[in-house]
């Protein structure tokens, strides 16, 4: 498959499932595009604990100037208290729009589980078809001898246990956003 | 702790106060139809039927080394980190999760779903031992707080409206809600569960799956409580019973493609989380985490080597098997079902929990194959629920008189024709010259009064067929009719339909008299020796002569010729003839159709309007769904299409006697149904069927004729 039509397929299947899905260039801006969201909302934090040292600076500069605080790690001393969580996610599934993360740091998982609002960052040549095509990667990841937490998500945490009537939010994000990053063409 | 009866009388006094509840009636009712509706549109694109296969294959091949499939996985998990145990029963689980929890000094648990912890009966016992456990699941927390077990498997508390949940967390939280605003309920359980997930130190889980190759188990959840249960406390609890274990990776993913669609009609749930081992955690004295693993057995690993029974471990717990169920969604899971709920929960529990919890519940299955149908693992439900109810029957050491009746006059068929003419003549005073009994005699309970009944008809078909019989020079095809006891007393002129359509078509019909009842009433009761006995006994009248085909009007009969005699007679040495036999059933509208070929008839009346009650045993027995509405059609009349069309009518052969209030308000829904499409007419190809349909329209009035739809075809108008 193409990877525009990966893309697109990506989107329409995590669309589904209510993700908001856009496409950027490059990482300022998605930068600029959580920073926005999260002021937006009328949230105050913003925790990002897996980006490079020179993307957190970018960030973090960004945060200072619009006046929100960026959450440092450990994340644990702030869990209960973030708005949006920025990472990226490793992988893409694009049959069931699933974004697949190595979440065995524990600050990775208190942001993207504790957050109000998860934005995922994911580089347009991580999208693969289906699971299927992932599945030799992730198995070798789960052989080895070290302990892991690998973790598919598709779209916001939801619920039907109330009279099966839909409910999005309940313990996990209440949203999630997926940037899909085009880098350079293969 | 639950409570589930152990007498028929008991349970059926519970049935009677679930009725009552029209609240739950009207959610599952409309949970099942859109269930059903639902299907077609998750599974687009999906093999559903090739991945079944592939499932339940690849569980038969791994049941048999669930003890190596363990040892393999404790020794990548343990390489990882964590400690792996075993438990060979629910109290021994529960002991050493107490244990594990004293010795880290723990004193609030967090739990995230599990059907093994409610097997175990968990919460109960660490309550008891003096930790505070909080459900964080939205519906297990729900019925958590209101000393309830679930009564879905995946939707715990579907029982319940969003007046009592609403009713309940303005308890919890001393505010007031809208209890018409479900989102905002359910941001209570968000608002109110962060602090204990926070505040506690141990988190229990339970698996979907534990891949020996690696170690790793994998959960599938939705809501977001499972990641934090498992990540916030610094030791990590997870009970998984031993059918979980599978060889691979691969395994799991192919489970997946259908456990959410199955479950939740989602092509995947918001979260599937692999978790390997002891994983950082901060909160622990050591920086990673305490994570423990127990195997439960209590029962699983002897079940595994059961040669009959093993299949129900090829379940994944998507909780199916009850959605589509007609009696399920009548009475609810806490009355169809002990812990575990729907068709596999009537097995499961006499093996998890004994044969007192089971006695009753077992005896609520109408074996209408709908579970059947849908269950990704390609569980026969429908038949071990049968083979569960004569297990119970047999560690009873006792049985109903119904059954020894029936083997006692099933076996002698000349003693069971003679008993059926018999009745004709005991039911006459009660139907006078009609051919319907209308007001059930005193001896009857009032609650079977919901339809009225037919009378034995005062001469059987077989009596009749002397004279109907026409020899045929070099017929296309000879064809032997098998009646079944329904067509032959009480409704001969379903099968007289028959012998006038053939008039006009070079068929020999033969009718071999020695044919008698096709068992599956004897099977229903358990009485597997009788339904062997009736097997050997029809195939061997039906192997005397050279027939292209054994034709049967009666959609029960016919699926339990073609596809319950092959494993009544497994490993049977009197099985010879059976391909033969089976290879030949066919039903009537089949038979008409594709072999016959009939063409549309001209009507000189105007084309009524008819509609299709579609037999459990014909689309899901026989898998027969498009020849009946095309002979409709070909009969010159109008199809007209109705809700629900294959989904039970109630009867169910002797169902319908032990369980009347669930049948007739299965009936109840099926008659609004072909009364809401308009139809004048409804036909079906079952006698059974007629029987139950008939006489429910008569109750109403009789406004819709009810007719077989071999006298459809056959009418002269």
């Amino acid at each position: 498959m193409q990877r525009s039509d990966l893309i697109l397929k990506m989107k329409d299947n995590a669309e589904k499932v209510q993700t908001v899905v856009s496409i950027i260039e490059n990482f300022k801006a998605a930068v600029q595009y959580v920073v926005a969201l999260t002021k937006h909302q009328g949230g105050k934090t913003l925790a990002a604990p897996d980006l490079t040292a020179s993307e957190l600076d970018l960030l973090k500069n960004h945060c200072e100037k619009e006046g929100l605080t960026f959450l440092a790690v450990p994340l644990r001393a702030h869990a209960d208290n973030i708005h949006t969580a920025l990472t990226y996610a490793d992988w893409g599934i694009a049959e069931t729009g699933t974004l697949v993360m190595d979440a065995c740091s524990e600050n990775l998982r208190i942001a993207t589980m504790l957050s109000d609002i998860h934005v995922a960052v994911l580089p347009a040549e991580k999208i693969k078809p289906t699971s299927e095509a992932l599945e030799n990667k992730l198995n070798e990841k789960l052989k080895g001898n070290s302990a892991s937490y690998t973790a598919f998500i598709t779209g916001a945490s939801r619920t039907a246990d109330v009279e099966r009537v839909l409910a999005i939010g309940v313990h996990g994000p209440i949203e999630l956003h997926i940037l899909i990053m085009e880098g350079p063409t293969e | 702790m639950i409570k589930t009866p152990s007498d028929m009388k008991s349970y059926k006094k519970q049935l009677r106060e679930a009725l009552k509840d029209k609240f739950l009636r009207n959610a599952l009712d409309n949970f099942n139809t859109a269930y059903r509706e639902n299907r077609p549109i998750v599974y687009e694109n999906i093999d559903f039927k090739g991945i079944r296969d592939s499932i339940a294959t690849a569980k038969d091949e791994a049941l048999p080394h669930l003890t190596r499939l363990f040892e393999e996985f404790k020794k990548h998990a343990e390489a990882a980190g964590a400690k792996v145990h075993t438990a060979k029963d629910g109290r021994q689980a529960n002991e050493l999760i107490e244990r594990i929890a004293k010795e880290s000094r723990v004193k609030r648990i967090v739990k995230s779903k599990s059907m093994t912890a409610e097997e175990t009966f968990l919460n109960d016992h660490l309550e008891e031992k003096g930790f505070k456990v909080t459900e964080t699941d939205l519906g297990e927390w729900i019925i958590q707080l209101r000393h309830e077990g679930p009564s879905h498997m995946v939707m715990p508390a579907i029982h319940l409206s969003r007046y009592q949940v609403g009713e309940l967390f303005e308890r919890v939280t001393k505010k007031k809600l809208d209890p018409e605003n479900i989102d905002n309920l359910v941001k209570v359980a968000r608002k109110e569960l962060r602090h204990a997930f926070l505040e506690a130190d141990m988190g229990i889980s339970g698996a979907n799956f534990a891949i020996a190759e690696s170690g790793t188990l994998g959960l599938v959840t939705n809501e977001g409580n499972m990641r934090l249960v498992t990540t916030l406390p610094r030791v990590h609890v997870a009970l998984v019973g031993f059918d979980k274990l599978i060889p691979d990776f691969k395994s799991a993913l192919r489970v997946l493609k259908v456990l959410p669609r199955n479950a939740t009609g989602q092509a995947l749930t918001s979260y599937v989380t692999w978790i390997k081992g002891a994983n950082p955690c901060e909160a622990s004295p050591i920086g990673e985490k305490e994570m423990d693993i127990i195997f439960l057995d209590n029962g699983r690993l002897a079940l595994a080597k059961d040669p009959v029974f093993s299949e129900a471990l090829r379940c994944i717990r998507c909780g199916a098997c009850a959605n589509v169920c007609p009696v399920y969604s009548k009475i609810g899971g806490h009355k169809y079902g002990h812990v575990y709920i729907g068709a596999i929960g009537l097995i499961l529990t006499l093996f998890y929990h004994g044969k007192e919890s089971d006695r009753a519940i077992v005896r609520n299955c109408i074996n209408c194959q709908a579970c059947k149908e849908v269950c990704p693992a390609g569980i026969d439900l429908p038949h071990l629920i049968k083979k569960t109810y004569r297990a119970v029957l047999d560690e009873d050491g006792k049985k109903p008189v119904k059954n020894l009746l029936l083997s006692k006059v099933m076996k002698n068929r000349k003693l069971f024709h003679f008993l059926l003419r018999q009745a004709y003549l005991a039911q006459k005073p009660l139907a006078g010259k009609s051919a319907i009994i209308r007001h059930l005699p005193y001896f009857f309970e009032k609650q079977h009064g919901f339809r009225s009944l037919p009378v034995i008809a005062r001469t059987p078909f077989r009596d009749r067929w002397p004279q109907l019989y026409r020899k045929v020079i070099n017929p296309e095809y000879t064809v032997a009719l098998f009646a079944g006891c329904a067509i032959d007393f009480i409704y001969p002129e379903q099968a007289e339909a028959l012998v006038e359509l053939l008039k006009d078509h070079n068929v020999q019909l033969e009718f071999p008299t020695d044919q008698s009842c096709c068992g599956l009433p004897a099977m229903m009761a358990a009485e597997e020796e009788t339904a062997k006995y009736l097997a050997i006994q029809n195939i061997k009248t039906m192997s005397s002569g050279r027939y292209d085909y054994i034709l049967t009007q009666c959609a029960s009969c016919a699926s339990h010729l073609k596809h319950n005699y092959p494993r009544i007679l497994h490993g049977d040495p009197e099985r010879t003839n059976l391909e033969l036999f089976t290879e030949k059933i066919i039903d009537f509208s089949s038979f008409v159709v594709n072999v016959l070929k009939i063409e549309t008839k001209q009507l000189t009346a105007p084309p009524k309007k008819v509609a299709y009650h579609s037999p459990c045993h014909l689309c899901r027995g026989m898998d027969v769904t498009e020849e009946p509405r095309m002979l409709i059609e070909a009969a010159g009349h109008r199809y007209v299409e109705s809700k629900d069309e294959d989904v039970c009518c109630g009867f169910g052969g002797s169902y319908s006697v032990d369980f009347p209030e669930i049948s007739s308000e299965i009936l109840r829904k099926k008659l609004d149904n072909v009364e809401q499409s308009g139809a004048e007419v409804l036909v079906t190809d079952c006698p059974g069927c007629v029987l139950q349909l008939r006489g429910g329209f008569d109750k109403r009035g009789g406004r819709i004729e009810v007719k077989h739809i071999a006298e459809l075809l056959a009418d002269k108008e």
